[in-house]
């Protein structure tokens, strides 16, 4: 029988850790206060340590100023789905690795799985909830899906939207290949990739003409 | 104790808007402080809990620290310069494009949109045994999980192993390397310019870190001289799949060839050793030589000398040669008819 | 920038044929009603519910890959405030023994897998589980947990569990056996091990070949080897590849008034509920399932799983609403795989390339827990496929210490395909044999038989066409051209060509149809199909509008939730959803037909037969008296009995009549069950081409063109199934070009567990004009004509890719997939397979 390593956090293993940097075992009190503190909270889903007042927040999003209770290591993706009910916006890896969870912020994609909350204050955030008129007549590329019935099981959908409409605000006439290029950071493991070009391809159209 | 992934713990978040005030935070936190660039690695390692910062530093808010900038001798590009904005750059595609070639096939464009060349150049390695925890050298314990006669090392060391057999990841590295890039870090004791490669440490002189920065420093700005502007430059990339993916290996050159031959050369290729390696014999082989297939492929045999691989890794051998072939001699494209 | 050699073009495809001739709806494109609410985020997943006072859940995996627990602390965990509970294994419930379809009691199995374990049989086996108010709780939680093992025997290369003395996954054995019937079908676990002469070709890179449990034959084997113009025998190892449904298997849990409401992913809204009722041992009449949108399936969420157990027992537990987020890392552990099969054939061949024996010998990577099947399953569609006068297959089901493995789309079919394609090329050249052509010779027509003799009769197909979609494949894609181009290589690029059949089973029968007109004259069909985004779960329906000849405007379709009165139906899996439910779809729509003349001639006079139906209304034919569909579902309600659900139609399923009771009064409520004649066995075909450039000097390759050509019967919905022939397509696709596992041996772990180190295939790894196109030919042994699709191209998708790859670079190069510069590079060097030929999980 082989011998089985020992697969430990540095907290809880401090005879390994002392040599890294940056590896303090910081943890329980923080998490102790936090639980305390979550039966008065009811409103939030996460409670923990730090003052509110340095924790409330207003970002900007879909146009709206929202005032919002964000702990210091919330992640943008968690803020938005846990906090502010947008749950268009998916996790799918919550590594940077799929692209479930891409929003714009100030119109440029990126992954809101790999974004601290904190750091979008005064940062104008777009999702896919986002994407529509208020008078509910949706964007063109989101029209475009629905004309070439682009996606399957549609998780990586809002996603792709939002890479797709970043994209092409900045490159109005791209080639197929181009596209793919632009959106290629969203992954869709129904792999309809095919159909989500022919949607996004309709979708660059539909931009122009707008 | 039993291990939990995917929750990032709690760490109190600094964010200065100057570097003057980071390097004070820094300062004032020593190592209870993790910086943070873009965040793309530095997410991986709160997310796995295998690091749990009391503070975190985020340089995000730092526009002094951002930017592509002339300066009297080429330019000046502020680490926190997202990868996109240097692909998209005009100049450097213009006149330094292996940077550009470099960094445009780095991961994702949402990570490029996200990343910094900063963090691109100072993230830390990506062995599956290290990264997933290991008490291996690297996370500093004693031993190497991917150099054992059945370790999984197809992504690993052929040159450079001393104990850990890691590549470094960087895709930029060797790209500035080729362009003999100077690299501005600010230290408690004041500004400190670097050469590229020196950037970068071995584990035979630090097992446990990538780079030469200290407790403390900030790496703020790269320099690329105008010594190689407008020279004739090779960047490839072998990775499995077209995005996301790390390099198998990378390769970057920069020459000027006067007369057909090479008058100056400088090449450097990744993801074969701990650190980014300039190729300094290749580099003294063809000076002088015809910028042709012939004095390629001398270089790419030279290159591959006292390589040492692993049991999956052999393939690396091949894929250096023909990548430094190539970097100096050039692709010999196909074209079919139909 | 364009990727190296991509070809910028928009040829036509087959999203811009006309389909469903002389139909309104069948054949036609149309906008899904689930389109509307995904394209604006509306759409809610399970992770996306909220309730009041809802606690959160995280997992407790095993860090080791086999061990036997022998105690755990969890004092400090549960001190520290927010902790709600911890869930043991010895909360868990017994799993109850079910009964089938027959009524035949399954026994549960004894090594069947439970939601948390005491005795952990693989890294990432789920151990405990901790309800807290948070998600940062529990994993504070967690770190204070101490757990105490003692450490067992494992193996994670089945190979290595089957040397002399070699260790087994779990103590009683190594080996899955099925007992012949009449015995209860539970595979029973049992050792097995093969001797050194077994392994005596082991380091020559050929599979070993021991004594195997499951074996049968066909035709004279040795007579068709003796007779055979060339023989090759070869071995090739398919990947260990992980489903990774982009939505992870989260679920969230509640209970009111004694019921249990759970939401969560699935491939079957109907079926699923039977399942959670088993894995918590509860009547099943107790549970509310709800799962309106499901992110990707694959197989891996068939029906119920330890997923969906875990927040329903600590919800039961807490009395309040839990929600148990998976995550990607987790995913990777239990959220099921496709189990490798290492192969070996020995072929014999005509000097046309007829195939005159097969002799197929599988090992099967079962990994922990249920047996799994996929080595009998490829020599069955091997047999089909290439429909061999004499063959001999022998497979062996290891058990392993890596994560459960399920079916994954095509289980075994892809796998099969993979291992005797690349052999058939290889003959091809051999011969001087094109190799559409030797494909051809092989194909199967028409009334196919297929498999082992039962009973002195073997199975036939309803239908199949394939050789028609392989020849108009072959034209399309210029077959003739590609495959004729002189040189293949020039400077460091090398093109080749490749073409694949592919198969898979296509449809089942007897499932149940059920719709409710309104009283606002409304077709409501109750739909119990999980919604994948194939769209077969609102696409089926499009047959009994058709059938009732009413404009898609006036239907509604009701989906996602066993609360709103759903029919008996079958479980997306098998591909067998667009055949079974277009069928009782079509089944309910005529029932429905007959019931609105019944109505009309009792409220009009005269008899059923009078009347027809057409624009909405039942009417005397050749005009006069008739009733709207909203008069007559009043009239309906009025009648009552058999005409508004108080009553039922006696041979549709248990469910059904429960649904049925329940809609009881809301209009003309219909159910039928789906009767029609059926002889054969429902497959479906696709002929697959594809066209690789291959860098010599990096081993790195593209995919230049591919072109998927079914024969899927008729074609309901175009956008629909073409995005099915290409998402699974390209499924199969990953096999060749990268996914896979890769686990250290010596500690029994997987090290890649990321996306970025199993590599999912990205947008840019496959061609960005890819081709389908579909026959359209309708199988004559169901009403509509349509066959599933989901698992038929995946097979082909792999071995396209594959085939193409030897063309370019020669037949020494690999003996496994996925193929990658590594192997390319370094054979091509050696000019000889330079891979470890065996070794799982590299």
């Amino acid at each position: 029988m082989s011998e089985i390593p020992e697969l430990k956090t540095t907290d809880s293993t401090p005879k390994t850790v002392t040599r890294r940097r940056f590896i303090l075992g910081v943890i329980a009190s923080g998490g102790v206060v936090a639980a305390a503190n979550y039966k008065f909270i009811s409103s939030a889903v996460h409670g923990q340590m730090s003052s509110a007042g340095e924790r409330l927040i207003t970002i900007n999003v879909n146009g709206m100023q929202r005032r919002v209770d964000v702990m210091k290591q919330e992640t943008l993706a968690w803020t938005l789905r846990y906090k502010l009910g947008l749950t268009g916006t998916k996790l799918g890896c919550d590594r940077a690795e799929c692209g479930a969870c891409t929003v714009l912020i100030d119109d440029v994609p990126h992954y809101s799985c790999s974004t601290l909350t904190h750091t979008v204050r005064g940062r104008k955030v777009t999702t896919v909830e986002g994407l529509a008129s208020a008078d509910g007549k949706l964007h063109p590329v989101q029209q475009a899906v629905v004309d070439e019935q682009g996606f399957q099981c549609a998780f990586c959908m809002s996603g792709f939207l939002m890479s797709a409409v970043g994209f092409l605000k900045a490159n109005p006439n791209p080639t197929r290949t181009e596209l793919a290029h632009g959106i290629s950071g969203n992954l869709c493991r129904c792999q309809d990739y095919n159909k989500i070009l022919d949607a996004m391809m309709r979708g660059a159209e539909y931009m122009r003409r707008a | 104790m039993a291990v939990i992934r995917d929750v990032m713990p709690a760490f109190d978040l600094l964010q200065p808007s100057s570097a003057a005030d980071a390097q004070k935070l820094l300062q004032q936190h020593g190592e209870e402080a993790w910086v943070m660039a873009g965040g793309l690695d530095s997410f991986d390692w709160l997310k796995d809990r295998i690091k749990k910062p009391k503070v975190l530093v985020d340089l995000s808010g730092i526009d002094e620290l951002k930017g592509i900038r002339t300066t009297g001798d080429g330019l000046e590009i502020g680490a926190m310069t997202t990868l996109t904005e240097i692909a998209n750059h005009p100049v450097i595609k213009a006149q330094y494009g292996v940077l550009s070639d470099a960094v445009s096939v780095i991961a994702s464009p949402q990570i490029r949109n996200q990343g910094t060349l900063g963090g691109n150049v100072s993230q830390d390695a990506r062995c599956w045994y290290y990264r997933g925890g290991w008490p291996c050298y690297r996370a500093g314990g004693n031993i190497c999980y991917a150099d054992t006669p059945v370790g999984r090392n197809r992504e690993h060391a052929i040159f450079g192993a001393n104990r850990c057999v890691a590549v470094h990841p960087s895709d930029a590295a060797p790209a500035l390397i080729a362009l003999d890039a100077k690299f501005v870090i600010q230290t408690p004791k004041g500004e400190r310019t670097v050469d590229a490669e020196d950037y970068f440490l071995g584990p035979e002189i630090d097992i446990t870190h990538l780079n030469i920065l200290q407790s403390g420093d900030l790496l703020t700005a790269i320099r690329i001289p105008s010594a190689w502007s407008g020279a004739k430059f090779y960047f490839e990339k072998v990775r499995d799949r077209n995005v996301w993916d790390f390099a198998l290996m990378n390769v970057a050159s920069a020459m000027v060839v006067l007369g057909g031959n090479i008058d100056r050369i400088r090449i450097a290729v990744s993801a074969v050793a701990p650190k980014p390696m300039r190729l300094k014999a290749v580099e003294d082989a063809v000076h002088g030589k015809p910028a042709d297939a012939t004095t390629g492929a001398m270089a790419g045999n030279l290159a591959v000398q006292g390589a040492v691989p692993l049991q999956f890794n052999a393939y690396k051998i091949p894929l250096m040669r023909n990548l430094v072939k190539r970097a100096i001699g050039g692709v010999q494209e196909a074209t079919w008819t139909s | 920038m364009l990727e190296n050699g991509r070809k910028e073009a928009s040829k036509p495809g087959g999203k811009d044929r006309q389909y469903g001739a002389g139909y309104k709806l069948i054949g036609k494109n149309y906008p899904t009603n689930d389109l509307l609410a995904k394209v604006t985020g509306k759409a809610k997943y399970a992770e996306d519910f909220r309730a009041e006072g809802m606690l959160f859940c995280r997992l407790v995996l095993s860090p080791v890959p086999h061990a036997r627990i022998k105690s755990v602390h969890l004092d400090d965990a549960l001190a520290i405030p927010g902790v709600k509970a911890i869930l043991t294994a010895d909360d868990i419930p017994a799993p109850a023994d079910s009964l089938n379809d027959n009524g035949t009691v399954i026994k549960a199995s004894k090594w069947g897998e439970r939601a948390l374990t005491n005795e952990p049989v693989y890294m990432g086996d789920p151990i405990l589980a901790v309800a807290a108010v948070d998600e940062l709780t529990c994993a504070e939680a967690i770190e204070k947990i101490r757990i105490d093992f003692e450490h067992l025997p494992f193996v994670i290369d089945p190979l290595e569990s089957l040397r002399p003395g070699g260790p087994n996954a779990r103590e009683d054995g190594n080996v899955w056996v099925r007992p012949e019937p009449p015995n209860p079908p539970i595979p029973q676990l049992t050792e097995v091990k093969w001797t050194e002469q077994d392994f005596a070709e082991y380091d020559q890179g050929r599979l070993p070949m021991g004594h195997a449990p499951d074996e049968w034959s066909l035709g004279d084997i040795d007579a068709g080897f003796k007779n055979a113009a060339l023989i090759l025998d070869e071995t090739f190892i398919t990947p260990d590849v992980s489903h990774q449904c982009l939505e992870p298997r989260t679920a969230m849990a509640y209970w009111q008034n004694g019921k249990l409401f759970l939401h969560s992913g699935t491939q079957s809204t109907f079926q699923t509920k039977p399942a959670i009722a088993k894995w918590m041992n509860m009547d099943v009449d107790k549970i509310v399932f709800i799962s309106e949108y499901t992110g990707g399936g694959f197989g891996s969420k068939i029906t119920g799983g330890l997923t969906m157990i875990i927040p329903a027992l600590l919800s039961k537990k807490l009395n309040a609403p839990v929600m148990m987020r998976i995550s990607r890392e987790e995913e990777h552990c239990i959220g099921r795989a496709r189990p490798s099969l290492a192969g070996r054939m020995k072929i014999g061949f005509a000097k046309d390339g007829r195939i005159t024996a097969i002799d197929m010998f599988t090992v099967c990577n079962s990994g922990a827990y249920d047996a799994q099947g996929d080595g009998a399953s490829a020599a069955r569609i091997v047999s089909l496929l290439y429909q061999p006068p004499a063959m001999r297959q022998r497979a062996i089901s290891v058990m392993t210490n890596t994560p459960p493995r399920s079916a994954q789309s095509a289980p075994g079919g892809m796998q099969g395909i993979a291992i005797i394609e690349p052999i058939l090329s290889k003959a091809a050249r051999k011969l001087g044999v094109d190799q559409v052509a030797l494909r051809r010779v092989n194909c199967p027509e028409g009334k196919a038989e297929f498999g082992a003799a039962v009973k002195g009769k073997r199975g036939h197909t309803t239908s199949c066409f394939l050789k028609e979609a392989l020849d108009r494949g072959a034209a399309q894609f210029n077959w003739q051209e590609k495959a004729a181009r002189q040189p293949k290589r020039i400077g460091t690029k090398a093109r080749g060509v490749g073409v694949s059949l592919s198969c898979y089973v296509g449809g089942t029968v007897g499932f149940d149809g059920l719709l409710v007109i309104t009283p606002q004259g409304r077709v409501q069909f109750q739909s119990g199909i999980g919604n994948l985004g194939t769209e077969s779960v609102i696409d089926v329906h499009r047959a009994g509008a058709e059938a009732l000849g009413v404009p898609w405007e006036v239907c509604d379709v009701v989906w996602g939730d066993t609360s709103k009165h759903l029919p008996y139906t079958c479980a997306s899996g098998g591909s067998q959803t667009t055949h079974a439910m277009s069928r009782a779809s079509f089944a309910v729509a005529n029932e429905c037909k007959q019931k609105l003349k019944e109505i009309a001639a009792k409220s009009l006079g005269g008899k059923p037969e009078d009347y027809e139906v057409a624009n909405q209304r039942v009417f005397r034919k050749g005009g006069g008296a008739g009733l709207s569909f909203a008069q007559a579902a009043q009239r309906a309600i009025q009648l009552g009995g058999i005409y508004d659900g108080h009553d039922v139609t006696p041979d549709v399923n248990k469910q059904t009549k429960a649904s049925v009771a329940n809609l009881a009064g809301q209009g003309l409520v219909v159910s039928a069950k789906d009767k029609y004649p059926h002889d054969g066995q429902t497959f479906s075909y696709v002929a697959s081409f594809a066209e690789v450039e291959v860098d010599v000097e990096t081993g790195k390759y593209h995919i230049l063109d591919f072109l998927a050509y079914a024969d899927v019967g008729t074609v309901m919905h175009p956008a629909a199934l073409g995005g099915q022939i290409l998402g699974r397509t390209t499924l199969g696709i990953a096999h060749a070009i990268g996914q896979k596992w890769v686990y250290d041996p010596h500690y029994g772990v997987p090290v890649a567990k990321r996306f970025y180190q199993n590599r999912p295939p990205t947008i840019l790894d496959v061609p960005v004009d890819m081709q389908w196109e579909a026959l359209d030919i309708p199988d004559p042994e169901t009403p509509v004509g349509a066959r599933g699709v989901g698992e038929p191209p995946v097979g082909g998708g792999c071995a396209a890719i594959l085939n193409a790859l030897s063309d370019a670079v020669g037949d020494e190069i690999f003996r496994r997939a996925p193929v990658n510069s590594d192997t390319i590079l370094t054979s091509l060097e050696a000019r000889r397979p330079m891979q470890h030929p065996l070794m799982a999980h590299i």
